[in-house]
């Protein structure tokens, strides 16, 4: 697949000082989901502006099909924006707001009658193109505004925060309906958003993003599975993060215990940190766990319970279980090497794809 | 109950309080005879008079004449002043402008007009309607940046980012979205400069020389020579007209409210 948008060095330094951005480097294949994964503050919705032209990069360049766009208008960019709280023009009814960027191209009136039209069926508002915007619904509104950004055919699609006035319902299915639209027109999307579960459902590809830096990228598999330092793993789904120390390869020790993991190329005497996802751990009788607890608490969440208990060294444990258990009762939990993830301090996403790299190379 | 309709009887007190000096005013505007102390008969003739006075009729219009033009000006004058004045970031200068701007609007119409008065003689401006357009149209930019500000610091600026997006310059951004958006304020705001036009007696009274003149000073020097009513006549068909643009602004603006926003 070719390269259809690339950023290269940008930083962003505003006027009174604060650094937005430190040296991003990312690069944006056509044809793809992507997610701008991170906390409020962590500079995702700032890397937007700079993709859509409404801000410009101090340093580094924006690179859009090989062209640099860095200092181009925003209004010469082959790329639409569905914004955060939808801006649409509220002096205009449904027609004149998916219109207005093809009347603005001078185009012909049957031709933007019928681009219109076929807008508003593929975001299921048929029959909605003379009603007034402030007679919408959020998730009306919403969907008027994906209309407006795709009728004018961009090659790439940005979303800032789009789904997050709307309600968890409406959400989930809105978000089935952009994976759906974004197959359909094999366009990129570039989705902004904090809210990690939507990410991971959505996403081709994640960008995750705290102070101005990319932590990490990859698939969503790769983020949950392996993150790269405690930001990604506390931030990407609940975690239990312990510190540890490397004994050997495929051998590390943490909580006094000694377990066989599936990491290596680490230096043994190490200090580390170890992951454990709260699912991947499983009750069972305190003879067959690895390690001994006592359930503290247990609270019901609908489709799981979620059970924190203490170990032997006082260290708290975050379980996720189909199972209910007792309050007060001493169980072993049991987890598989492939389940502890070892996380060394300050590695870089580079530096822990070539370690990955050294020791399943071989495989 | 019983309060509510203590309450509804002052507000009626009141505007009848307040009403009265008008109505005595067009109900003498039938009356014969030459004054007001004693209704005759009902009559047309004042009416009529009027209507064959060709010089206050010539006044008549010219003082419409300038509210519009000085309005217009105004408006338009006021309107770029006060998007200037709302892209300001730094807040010190910004309300340093906003001050002067309401210094403008609360100083005495005496002052604001012997300024002026000293201003024109000083330049060597001949007095006239050139000297009072100028200053009605001086005294109207303050009102009208009052009235479009807050409608800008209400404007969603994410609007102009959308349109920007969609490929529009920045004269169409101008003209088809934040144009629409600050209409209200703007009309409001050509409305107020209107009555304010209209309405002036002190700043016109310095700057008008000898051959302009406006209704309100008309009708001044006309009083000291004692009232005519004629000029009860001429204050009923103002009155009336007034009357009309109100219910007409009212209707107006009633119906864009309903359409969500949309204006005219």
């Amino acid at each position: 697949m070719s390269n259809i948008i690339k950023l290269e060095h940008v930083k962003k330094q505003y006027d009174d000082g604060f650094v937005a951005l430190k040296d991003i480097n990312i690069t944006i294949e056509s044809g793809k989901f992507y997610s701008l994964l991170g906390p409020s503050g962590s500079g995702k919705t700032t890397i937007l502006r700079i993709i859509a032209g409404f801000s410009e990069p101090t340093e580094g360049r924006v690179l859009f099909d090989g062209q640099d766009i860095t200092h181009l208008d925003a209004s010469k960019r082959q790329l639409n924006t569905v914004f955060q709280n939808y801006a649409l023009f509220p002096h205009m009814n449904v027609y004149d707001n998916v219109a207005f960027g093809l009347q603005l191209k001078k185009k012909e009136k049957n031709e933007i009658k019928k681009a219109v039209k076929d807008a508003l069926h593929m975001v299921q508002l048929d029959g909605f193109a003379n009603r007034e915007i402030a007679e919408l619904s959020g998730g009306q509104q919403q969907r008027v505004a994906i209309a407006r950004a795709l009728v004018n055919e961009p090659k790439v699609l940005l979303l800032d925060e789009s789904l997050s006035a709307l309600d968890k319902r409406l959400r989930k299915d809105m978000q089935f309906e952009l994976r759906e639209i974004q197959k359909k027109l094999g366009i990129t999307f570039i989705f902004v958003t904090h809210d990690q579960e939507e990410a991971l459902a959505m996403s081709d590809e994640i960008f995750v993003l705290n102070e101005g830096k990319i932590q990490q990228s990859g698939s969503p598999v790769d983020i949950y599975d392996e993150p790269v330092n405690d930001f990604v793993a506390r931030f990407i789904g609940d975690s239990n993060i312990l510190n540890g120390r490397m004994v050997k390869d495929f051998e590390v020790e943490f909580g006094n215990h000694t377990f066989e993991c599936a990491d290596a190329g680490i230096k043994p005497g190490e200090r580390v940190e170890v992951v454990l996802r709260p699912e991947d751990l499983d009750i069972t009788s305190v003879d067959k766990g690895k390690l001994h607890v006592r359930v503290e608490s247990q609270l019901f969440l609908g489709d799981h319970f979620e059970i924190k208990a203490i170990d032997t060294d006082e260290n708290e444990w975050l379980i996720h279980s189909t199972n209910s258990t007792k309050v007060g009762k001493e169980v072993g939990l049991y987890f598989d090497p492939e389940d502890i993830h070892v996380m060394r301090f300050g590695e870089s996403e580079a530096e822990f794809d070539k370690r990955l790299e050294s020791y399943e190379g071989g495989d | 109950m019983k309060r509510i309709k203590w309450s509804r009887l002052y507000i009626a007190l009141v505007l009848i309080i307040l009403y009265i000096p008008i109505f005595y005013l067009v109900y003498y505007s039938f009356s014969s005879g030459q004054n007001m102390d004693r209704f005759g008969h009902f009559t047309w003739v004042h009416y009529q008079e009027l209507l064959a006075d060709s010089r206050l009729l010539a006044i008549f219009l010219e003082t419409i004449l300038l509210a519009l033009l000085s309005s217009l000006v105004a408006t338009l004058i006021g309107t770029l002043g006060a998007i200037a004045v709302s892209q300001i970031k730094n807040k010190k200068i910004k309300q340093l402008l906003l001050t002067l701007n309401n210094v403008l609007m609360v100083s005495p119409d005496v002052i604001i007009g012997a300024s002026f008065l000293i201003f024109f003689t000083a330049l060597g401006i001949g007095l006239g309607f050139g000297s009072v357009l100028l200053s009605h149209i001086a005294f109207s930019i303050p009102i009208v940046v009052l009235m479009v500000l807050p409608r800008l610091n209400e404007f969603d600026y994410s609007l102009v980012d959308a349109a920007r997006d969609l490929g529009a310059s920045n004269w169409q951004v101008f003209s088809k979205i934040m144009l629409p958006g600050i209409t209200p304020g703007i009309l409001s705001g050509f409305f107020m400069a209107l009555t304010y036009s209209l309405d002036d007696f002190a700043v016109t009274f310095f700057v008008t020389g000898n051959g302009f003149t406006t209704l309100s000073v008309e009708i001044y020097s006309r009083a000291r020579q004692g009232i005519n009513l004629e000029i009860n006549a001429l204050s009923t068909i103002m009155f009336i007209l007034v009357m009309i643009i109100v219910i007409g602004y009212y209707f107006i603006s009633s119906r864009s409210g309903k359409k969500g926003g949309r204006l005219l």
